[in-house]
């Protein structure tokens, strides 16, 4: 739409502002990540730098929980606390210069421990839309992890030390409607077109045209003719393989005619139907993952407490039941044709777009109503955005966190062949977690203890490796370069950590794009980095 | 107490080059503020910055050293300011000025030990690339766009330079250019875009449609601009127009025909341009067929087919018509490229001004793509991108050139899904590279019957080879065709280059004093024969061209689409969303997944960067 309701003032400084992020996600993201309250755990210089990646695009609010007090070593690689401030509560000195980055942003502090807050007023967090920790110390860790997976609320935890960087999402089931693919086809169904478009299509009979006539027929209606023409000569089989594909290239090919001159010549439009051929002839199929979201637990057995994606899923589920098919995206590519039958054949995709949709929010309604839940849970708007999307549907389930550490050893063996594996670097974290869990400070904080450290952090990754009943055994100097480090953070590696832990939690507030599934392992010697499922 | 900042991880050796390094950052914009901050963080004592840009509202939502306060400040002063208020025992030097000034020469790049690329338009970072490598100062190059981005080292002898490989075309263009002396479709559709925020948008005081008269190229010879001379400023367009309720004939006299004529008046643009001719409403309804514009035709028909001037007219007409009427009751339209009047009101100015231009026209499919992409910038991309920059400036530093080989960011490629990768050893330099080979020789295809001295100049050497003041003599010859010196060759300025010798065959000596460049030039004559061809072209081997129209000649919707068909085409059936679609799989896979050397996965890498 080219016009806008009226805005405000402030809304249109906004819009301005936030110009070239909204072409990513759009004012619907924008609204959400504008409607989100986020919690950051310890505002360590990683914890200020995501920070500062949500603040910038405009979040609603943050608090900040942090019971440190600013010491000369932060100050020495956060930005967000100066060196005055040594001393100070490290809460409310970051949230004070945090809050200086945009004034749209709302932030607090509670200069409190998250021990004692989880000890005290457990449902703290609940009232997050997503949660951010660095540096927890395992004892918070776990708790943490399983009250907020319990309380369904996202966690993301993230540590940066020397040169590693560690990301871990937990969510316990993500729904997204936009995953935004790099490549999407046209959605043509030229292969079982519904009655309506079946006889729109076949009222051209490409033979018969003039060549005025001929230049003027859209590409799609070019494309159906030889498909038909195809199953004539093919029995009535369907064109399937790369062959019968380029048959029917070569059936549009040696269709030119010739121009008053005498010069044989293919239309532009005969060409663009050549183009078609590819993307135009796949059979409109559900993809499998779609399939297991239709039938999953979740979309069959609605409760009142069920989101809105699974009953829009459930309404969609109807849907297909009884046309076997997706519904039509209703957007057609741009084709060179007269404007008469390029409109005529847009209308008919739009038009079955639009009855689908309101198919699909009709038996939401329904839903809605046997539910008996509130009715404007679900907008019209938002089911015609779910059925274009319908093909993208994504579902993420997570892990616990406290899981991990406490259940489900790992089973690491497999990547651990490889002697270059960045998950050698997750044993070193779980090791220097382990560390600092028994012996309450980093391997090699202390200069004259790097050496002993060494070895009991050896003593440590051995162990957990033995647990986890891998043979493999770390090496040396993956032992050694950690003690170096100290537990101390690298500025330009917590940017970077802090750059993509943000963008994780971006992608979870707006629901658009996959987030990482679910552990991210950064290397910033070797400059590389690893995704892994635990 | 002075706190040492130089991490302790870095180890001894680093952290001293560290303190002794002097560091020159080129752009204070999205990525250039992340430096900063990064290099302020890192315990470096000696940084200078430069940037011509002044502060924008958009900046706000990535660019962190800026507030709402400092908009219309100059970006490389305020970020000096803000920097110095976190840490003032470092020392910042900021520039407001244009790093292809001529006042930053060889010398000037000489005393930095790094310099680091953060800058948003290829013109100054193959300007950079160029003092780069005649000053022998490692580059760390780097760009985002959107969600992805990459950096990479640039050194002479050890790396392939910035213009080793061809890059697809530019996409920022200088305000003089839009409002004054468009060349080529795009300024113009940018141009029309800016005339509908003008009249139905929200207006924006950079995005002004009048003549420019200002444009220094305007100015003359006792350097008085035009200021004075009329365009007495009245009262907004906005404004303008809604006294007049949006009559479409006086708004289309005062757009083509009253403010063309005025810059025709600044004679000093037309020197070596061919001027524009302004057209009247009435001429432009009686020119070539009558087509008439129905109510009920929503022109879609025509996408593909570039309109005649009568018909951009009536559409004009008619789209400002239906666009004032859903502006009443409105404080202002959204233009958008999916939007039918606005997109057809957009193909219709853009294509009147081409025409005025003498610039090719262009259909409303074509308008549509390149009016649609802008690209976009965000915080998250900056400060990953902005991190590794300063972490390949450590291995810089330590000359540990071997570990500085590429990395991108969510790089767009079938082969790569890795949220970071790696290149896995340095791009070696192209070996007839027309920057950074011994003895660099480029092939020019010009019309030397028509295209004059100054057109050469300014055409080819300024804007296609990047040239800031280049000096030029005919090979064995030592007849001086252009020369850098003020006047000393303005006699040559009008002739053509065949009057000047200049013919097929000939190869001309250039020098480009400050980048200290020489450049062999093989001239070819060459006439555009279709309408599409371009007026001339460059290339350091013909056959590249050849490849290149291939691709230009695959379809009508361009290589994007062309791509996408071939990417598909091996696998002929249904794509489906993979069952688990991670963005990266394990570290073992990605060595292993690395794209083969002729993958053409570069074309997709990003290098139309904004920030
Ligand atoms: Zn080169």
């Amino acid at each position: 739409m080219a016009s806008p309701p009226p805005k405000s003032p402030e809304q249109t400084e906004k819009s301005k502002k936030y110009d070239r992020q909204l072409r990513l996600w759009g004012d619907h993201g924008q609204v959400l990540l504008e409607n989100a309250k986020v919690c950051l755990i310890n505002a360590t210089t990683l914890g200020a730098e995501i920070l500062k990646s949500l603040i910038l695009p405009g979040i609603g609010a943050f608090t900040i929980v942090d019971g440190e007090t600013v010491t000369e070593e932060d100050t020495g690689s956060n930005f967000f606390l100066d060196y005055d401030s040594v001393g100070m509560p490290r809460a409310r000195v970051a949230t004070q210069s945090l809050l200086e980055l945009n004034a749209d942003v709302h932030g607090d502090y509670i200069d409190e421990t998250p021990e004692h807050i989880l000890s005290h007023t457990q449902n703290f967090f609940n009232k997050f839309n997503i949660v951010i920790g660095t540096s927890l110390p395992e004892k918070v860790l776990i708790p943490l992890s399983k009250h907020l997976w319990e309380a369904n609320v996202p966690l993301i935890v993230c540590r940066s030390i020397g040169f590693l960087g560690y990301i871990r999402l937990q969510v316990k089931e993500h729904t997204v409607i936009e995953a935004h693919p790099d490549n999407e086809n046209p959605d043509l169904r030229l292969i079982n077109p519904w009655p309506e478009l079946k006889v729109h299509l076949e009222k051209t009979d490409i033979s018969k045209l003039d060549n005025k006539e001929r230049s003027h027929v859209p590409a799609l209606t070019i494309l159906y003719y030889f498909i038909k023409k195809f199953q004539e000569h093919n029995n009535g089989a369907l064109p399937r393989s790369r062959s019968d594909k380029d048959e029917i290239r070569k059936m549009i090919q040696e269709s030119a005619v010739c121009d008053e001159n005498g010069v044989q010549i293919l239309e532009d439009n005969f060409q663009e139907a050549i183009h078609l051929v590819n993307i135009g002839i796949n059979p409109q199929i559900i993809p499998t993952q779609l399939k297991k979201i239709l039938e999953d637990d979740c979309c069959t057995h609605l409760t009142q407490d069920s989101s809105p994606f699974w009953i829009m899923c459930a309404g969609l589920r109807e849907l297909v039941q009884a046309e076997e098919s997706l519904p039509v995206r209703g957007t057609l590519p741009d084709m060179a044709s007269d404007s008469g039958s390029y409109i005529a054949l847009q209308q008919i995709y739009q038009k079955k777009a639009l009855s689908q949709s309101e198919f699909v929010y009709r038996r939401v309604c329904q839903i809605v109503t046997d539910l008996g839940i509130q009715q404007d849970i679900i907008s019209e708007q938002e089911v015609k955005l779910f059925c274009k999307h319908c093909s993208e549907l994504y579902v993420m389930r997570g892990s616990c966190i406290a899981d991990e550490y406490e259940k489900n050893s790992p089973d690491l063996s497999v990547y651990l062949e490889d002697p270059d594996s960045l998950m050698f670097s997750y044993v070193v974290l779980r090791g220097l977690e382990r560390f600092l869990g028994e012996y309450n400070v980093y391997p090699g904080h202390l200069d004259d203890q790097v050496e002993p450290d060494v070895l009991k952090l050896k003593i440590i990754t051995g162990k957990l490796l033995s647990e986890w009943r891998c043979t493999q055994i770390l090496r040396d100097e993956r032992v050694h370069e950690v003690c170096r480090y100290g537990g101390a953070e690298l500025h330009s590696v917590s940017a970077v950590l802090g750059g993509i832990a943000a963008h994780e939690a971006i992608k979870l507030l707006t629901h658009q794009y996959k987030p990482l599934n679910n552990t991210f392992i950064y290397d910033a010697i070797t400059s590389s980095s690893a995704t892994y499922t635990l | 107490m002075q706190l040492d900042r130089t991490p302790c991880v870095l180890g001894e050796e680093a952290r001293s080059l560290v303190k002794e390094a002097k560091i020159l950052v080129v752009g204070a914009g999205g990525i250039g503020c992340e430096v900063l901050k990064n290099l302020a963080l890192s315990g470096f004592q000696d940084i200078e910055i430069i940037d011509l840009d002044t502060i924008d509202v958009s900046n706000l939502n990535r660019q962190f050293l800026f507030r709402k306060e400092h908009v219309g400040k100059p970006k490389a002063v305020v970020a000096r300011e803000t920097i110095l208020g976190y840490n003032p025992d470092i020392k910042v030097k900021a520039y407001h000025d244009s790093i292809t000034s001529q006042e930053y020469g060889v010398n000037f790049f000489k005393q930095f030990s790094l310099v680091l690329n953060a800058l948003d338009n290829r013109a100054a970072r193959n300007h950079v690339n160029r003092m780069c490598l005649a000053a022998d100062i490692p580059l760390i190059e780097s760009g985002t766009a959107g969600y992805s981005g990459q950096v990479e080292l640039i050194k002479k002898g050890v790396t392939q330079c910035y213009e080793c490989q061809p890059k697809p075309t530019q996409k920022t263009y200088p305000g003089c250019t839009i409002r004054n002396t468009p060349s080529e479709p795009v300024h113009c559709i940018v141009w029309a875009k800016h005339l509908f925020n003008q009249l139905f948008g929200e207006e924006d005081p950079d995005q002004d449609v009048s003549p420019d008269s200002e444009d220094p190229e305007a100015k003359t010879e006792d350097g008085h601009s035009m200021t004075d001379t009329g365009n007495v400023k009245r009262i907004s367009t906005r404004q303008w127009a809604q006294e007049i309720d949006y009559n479409p004939t006086q708004l289309f006299n005062k757009f083509f025909f009253e403010d063309i004529e005025y810059l025709l008046k600044m004679e000093n643009l037309w020197k070596s341009r061919k001027p524009p001719v302004p057209i009247k409403w009435e001429e432009a309804t009686t020119d070539g067929e009558k087509t008439e514009v129905k109510d009920d035709d929503n022109i879609k028909n025509t996408d593909m087919k570039v309109w005649s001037i009568n018909k951009c007219a009536q559409v004009f007409a008619k789209t400002v018509d239906v666009l004032k009427k859903e502006l009443s009751g409105r404080n202002f339209l959204v233009w958008d490229k999916d939007d039918q009047p606005g997109m057809d009101f957009v193909t219709a100015c853009a294509n009147i001004r081409s025409h005025i231009f003498s610039i090719q026209m262009q259909s409303k499919f074509s308008t549509k793509s390149i009016a649609g992409s802008i690209i976009p910038a965000i915080a998250t991309a900056n400060a990953i991108v902005a991190g590794l920059v300063v972490l390949h400036a450590f291995r810089a530093l330590q000359e540990q050139y071997e570990r500085c080989s590429a990395v991108y960011l969510r790089r767009k490629s079938k082969f790569s899904k890795f949220v970071l990768a790696a290149d896995n050893e340095l791009q070696k330099a192209n070996p007839v590279c027309y920057v950074c080979s011994p003895k660099p020789f480029v092939n020019v295809f010009v019309n030397t019957n028509t295209m004059t001295v100054k057109e050469f100049e300014n055409e080819i050497l300024k804007k296609q080879l990047n040239m800031i003041a280049p000096d030029v003599v005919l090979d064995g010859k030592f007849v001086v065709v252009i020369s850098s010196e003020e006047g000393e060759t303005q006699a040559n300025d009008n002739k053509t280059l065949v009057e000047m010798s200049v013919v097929e065959g000939t190869v001309l000596k250039c020098d480009d004093f400050l980048q200290n460049y020489e450049l062999q030039i093989a001239v070819n004559h060459y006439e555009a024969k279709e309408k599409d061809d371009p007026l001339f072209k460059v290339a350091v081997n013909p056959e590249d061209l050849k490849a290149k129209e291939d691709i230009k000649n695959g379809g009508a919707n361009g290589k994007k689409e062309e791509n996408h068909d071939e990417d598909s085409d091996d696998e002929p059936t249904i794509v489906e969303n993979p069952p688990e679609d991670p963005q990266e799989g394990s570290s073992s896979k990605r060595r292993k997944l690395n794209p083969p050397e002729d993958s053409d996965d570069d074309l997709i890498v990003l290098d139309e960067i904004i920030e």
